[in-house]
């Protein structure tokens, strides 16, 4: 039988940085994905003259090369950065919301994004720069915690990190009331939530802000040829290091001794090969539900994966538009389009077909001036469903289903922007939670991981990470570990169980 | 301080530090039930995609001399097939003395009939697969059958509510599916076919077609080596289409390159936007050269090496099929990507009209095979099946 030191199941963006990091270290690893492209998410697909971008709006964390983000030195130390063109965004965001008249752009760096808020209210900057200082502490405070592995000294956070304790603990909203901001400040704050993806009365008020802090302080910047850039890059420091990597090769099983450790995988076709560890890049509603036998699946894991909200299932629709961005008079890269700035409203009408009005939409000749033919323009829209109302659609009814909720938010964009480009689509694709259950096999299409949850946040995740483990040799990363949901997430995810995997090995004597 | 929310100095982090237990005491209350093996939407999904499947020819109808209709019927336990897209095409497989062979064929049975288990895919006698189907198989004869899949089908977000359909020969085939997807209300738009043909005996499905009476499709037979009454005769023109076509129409074609040149032209003639013009894919042909070389392809496919002769005038998947390997196979044409494999190294060529790869294809070095010919020695890795 074939034996490697590793097997990694699925190559998305933490199993395959995972490979990395395994080979990185000398060990052998195999990669196993089921479909026959490495990424998951992070993919793109061509229609026509257009090549559309699968999932990636903009990664935040690269900075610029004399200034690198954390996510760009977490890829030189992987030996990938070299291997991708990074485009930099300019603005941050355009937020349109239609009950409150908001139609704000903003900007990416602390000082602009401070300035333009003082135009929104007076007063506007020294909030702003109130929240950013604590931005920074919360950022200084999780480096210190990746440092300490999850076993932060109590003591030194609460000389060094006061802040970051006192709002640790409660929800965006509840956070954002206690900093006593106007409401027009607090509503521009949570323009991102839909990236994160839980309503502000149950979003991590830490986590939120340690993603938009990032995000307004950093920039965020896009691989130039999509973020199958990312995959291939990684790829290909795969084949360089040595390593394997199987495609339409689905892992069904992973396999165990009668000591419960793990000793393999099988195949789809049947196939078993021998390993002492496996970093399983998939959800673990997957990995205990469908892969394990369950006589080895430990309680415990069992009720701590029963325990869990599924976060929103994706909805996006791929445009490719017969006219420039000029002619349609689309202005921006990155739009929030809501119905309102009231979250908890806005989570419960992503919960049905006919209400949903929240939309996170690109364009993407913004950023990238060349990535479509002259003339043309590439637009996506993307939408959460926050409940498994997919799961009613027949199969008879699912391509008009797919068609009508993608009407509807492209008049909803035309309304919001002052645009009209329905009579220019020349290609359409549309992606509905089906589609992300068919290419990643994501429960009920959930695209977000676990919901973002005062008991199910990312600190007590972070905090719990050795607790939550539960088969020896079995780790699991990526958009469903620790650090939550988003491409630096998974993608560090991905290493940092590929270090736990190793530290098992030190740890048996392998 | 920055932050305070609690009047209480301490009580802040109090709660910080209740956070653990509390997740604690989240795990301790949840239930120990089995977790779900299945959801519904990723049945949907498997339901609309499961990859390939057996099924067994139930049927043969000689539509003309040279072409047959094949009704397929699941050979599983499965009694329907995956529902799609009027227009769309299926793979079939087969193994043909010691190659193992994959064609595209366009479905010309209706959406619903799917769900009954009934695929029928309408072929003309002309290349290896198609004259082994229509000379060696039989009712029995088991294929595998790959999902359906391509874009060539109506959008209502997209296209105009009156499609022009241009077929040409056995291009018929996608139109007939999306007649009677229109008759069976899986799909609502007007057509008007358009079929060229080169007399009255090479008209597919012609009496199905005289005998069609719906006021959303109307049949428009143009003859190319015949005069007959009440048959347009000639070529697919400028005027036959402004004739026939309403103001706003979407115009889609499915024939041979040489159809889609002329009638491309035509096009242009009526001032017709590109996005209101889809083609259905052809197949990659044969390169056409007097003395073909033979090159060395070696293949990986997982741990595998195969060392295989490649005739320079074929496509890698055809070379790879010849040597019987189980290589990815679906639209032939390099638009679908299915078989996307790592180029290790060696020359080779992209036909015009096929280079469907995506950008950073081309700078980390993976090709479609399907739509690759090679120029030298060549070795590549490529995904199993």
């Amino acid at each position: 039988m074939r034996q490697y030191d590793a097997i990694v199941i699925g190559a998305g963006n933490g199993g395959l940085s995972a490979a990395v990091q395994l080979l990185n270290a000398g060990k052998t690893c195999l990669v196993c994905e089921r479909h026959n492209l490495p990424g998951g998410f992070a993919t793109s697909f061509v229609r026509g003259r257009f090549e559309f971008e699968a999932s990636l709006h903009e990664f935040n964390g690269i900075g610029t090369p004399e200034n690198p983000g954390s996510a760009r030195t977490l890829f030189r130390e992987l030996g990938v950065d070299d291997k991708i063109e990074w485009i930099q965004l300019k603005d941050a965001y355009h937020l349109l919301s239609m009950k409150e008249e908001y139609d704000f752009t903003m900007p990416f760096g602390l000082e602009a994004f401070a300035e333009a808020s003082e135009k929104l209210i007076p007063g506007g900057k020294a909030h702003m720069e109130r929240l950013f200082s604590l931005g920074r502490q919360i950022r200084s405070a999780m480096d210190y915690l990746s440092e300490s592995k999850g076993k932060p000294d109590p003591k030194v956070l609460m000389e060094k990190y006061p802040d970051y304790l006192n709002c640790g603990s409660y929800s965006v909203k509840e956070g954002l009331d206690a900093m006593g901001f106007p409401q027009i400040i607090k509503d521009n704050i949570c323009a991102y939530w839909c990236y994160l993806g839980a309503d502000c009365e149950n979003l991590s008020f830490l986590h939120y802000i340690n993603m938009f802090y990032s995000y307004i302080s950093g920039g965020a910047a896009i691989p130039k040829h999509r973020s199958h850039e990312l995959s291939l890059a990684f790829e290909t420091r795969i084949r360089e290091l040595g390593g394997d990597i199987w495609y339409n090769s689905e892992v069904t099983n992973i396999l165990t001794d009668s000591a419960g450790h793990v000793n393999g995988v099988r195949l789809k076709d049947g196939t078993e090969i021998a390993s002492r560890h496996v970093v399983a890049n998939c959800s673990p509603h997957v990995v205990y539900g469908q892969l394990m036998d369950p006589a080895a699946v430990p309680e415990r894991a069992l009720k701590l994966t029963n325990a869990r909200k599924f976060a929103g299932r994706g909805f996006t629709i791929f445009l490719g538009l017969d006219r420039s961005p000029d002619e349609l008079g689309i202005k921006d890269h990155s739009y929030f389009i809501y119905d309102t700035c009231d979250t908890v409203r806005q989570y419960k009408s992503m919960s049905v077909f006919q209400d949903n009005s929240v939309q996170a939409s690109v364009c993407l000749n913004r950023a990238d001036p060349d990535c479509s033919p002259s003339g043309t323009t590439i637009l996506y829209m993307t939408t959460l469903f926050t409940s498994d109302i997919w799961s009613t659609v027949t199969e008879e009814d699912y391509f008009e289903m797919k068609n009508k909720v993608a009407a509807s938010m492209i008049k909803r964009f035309e309304e919001a922007t002052g645009t009209s480009i329905h009579d220019h689509i020349e290609e359409i694709a549309v992606a509905t939670p089906e589609t992300y259950a068919r290419y990643c096999g994501h429960p009920q299409g959930t695209i977000y991981g676990y919901e973002s949850q005062y008991r199910d946040g990312l600190m007590p995740r972070i905090m719990m990470v050795e607790e939550d483990h539960f088969v020896p040799g079995l780790r699991i990363g990526g958009g469903f570990g620790e650090r939550l949901l988003g491409f630096p997430s998974s993608y560090k995810s991905g290493v940092n169980e590929a270090r736990r995997t190793l530290r098992d090995m030190e740890i048996e004597g392998e | 301080m920055i932050f305070q929310k609690s009047p209480i100095p301490g009580e802040d982090a109090k709660r910080f530090f209740q956070i653990v237990p509390e997740r604690r005491k989240m795990i301790d209350e949840a239930s120990n039930e089995p977790l779900p093996v299945t959801y519904k939407v990723n049945e949907l999904a498997k339901a609309l995609h499961p990859g390939t499947f057996p099924a067994r020819i139930s049927a043969i109808r000689e539509e003309t001399p040279d072409v047959r209709t094949f009704t397929l019927v699941p050979a599983g336990s499965k009694t329907s097939f995956p529902f799609f897209r009027a227009g769309q095409f299926i793979t079939l497989t087969s193994r043909i003395d010691a190659s193992l062979v994959t064609r595209a064929y366009s479905l010309s049975s209706s959406p619903k009939q799917a769900l009954a288990g009934i695929y029928e895919v309408t072929v003309r006698r002309a290349g290896l697969f198609s004259s082994w189907l229509i000379d060696r198989s039989a009712v029995g004869t088991v294929l595998m059958v790959g999902e359906p899949s391509g874009d060539f089908y109506h959008d209502n977000l997209r296209d105009a509510d009156t499609v022009v359909a241009v077929a040409g020969g056995s291009g018929i085939t996608p139109f007939r599916s999306m007649i009677h997807a229109i008759l069976e209300g899986s799909e609502n738009f007007n057509l008007v076919l358009i079929y060229g043909a080169r007399t009255r005996r090479d008209i597919i499905f012609k009496e199905e077609l005289e005998d069609l009476s719906d006021k959303r499709i109307r049949v428009i037979p143009v003859l190319s080596d015949e005069k007959a009454d009440g048959y347009d005769y000639g070529f697919i023109t400028a005027d036959i289409l402004k004739k026939y076509a309403p103001e706003k129409a979407s115009f889609f074609l499915c024939g041979p390159d040489a159809m889609y040149r002329f009638v491309d032209g035509e096009l242009v003639k009526l001032g017709i936007a590109g996005k209101y013009i889809r083609k259905e894919h052809n197949a990659v042909a044969d390169r056409i050269m007097s003395n073909p070389k033979v090159f060395t392809l070696n293949v990986r496919i997982r741990d595998q090496k195969y060392s295989i002769p490649a005739l320079e005038n074929e496509t890698l998947v055809v070379a790879m099929e010849r040597a019987g390997l189980a290589a990815p196979s679906r639209c032939r044409s390099g638009v679908c990507g299915f078989c996307h494999s790592k180029l290790i190294s060696g020359a080779y060529s992209v036909p015009e009209g096929h280079e469907y790869r995506r950008s950073a294809d081309f700078k980390f070095g993976f090709i479609h095979p399907c739509c690759t010919y090679p120029d030298s020695d060549m070795e590549i890795d490529v995904p199993t099946v």
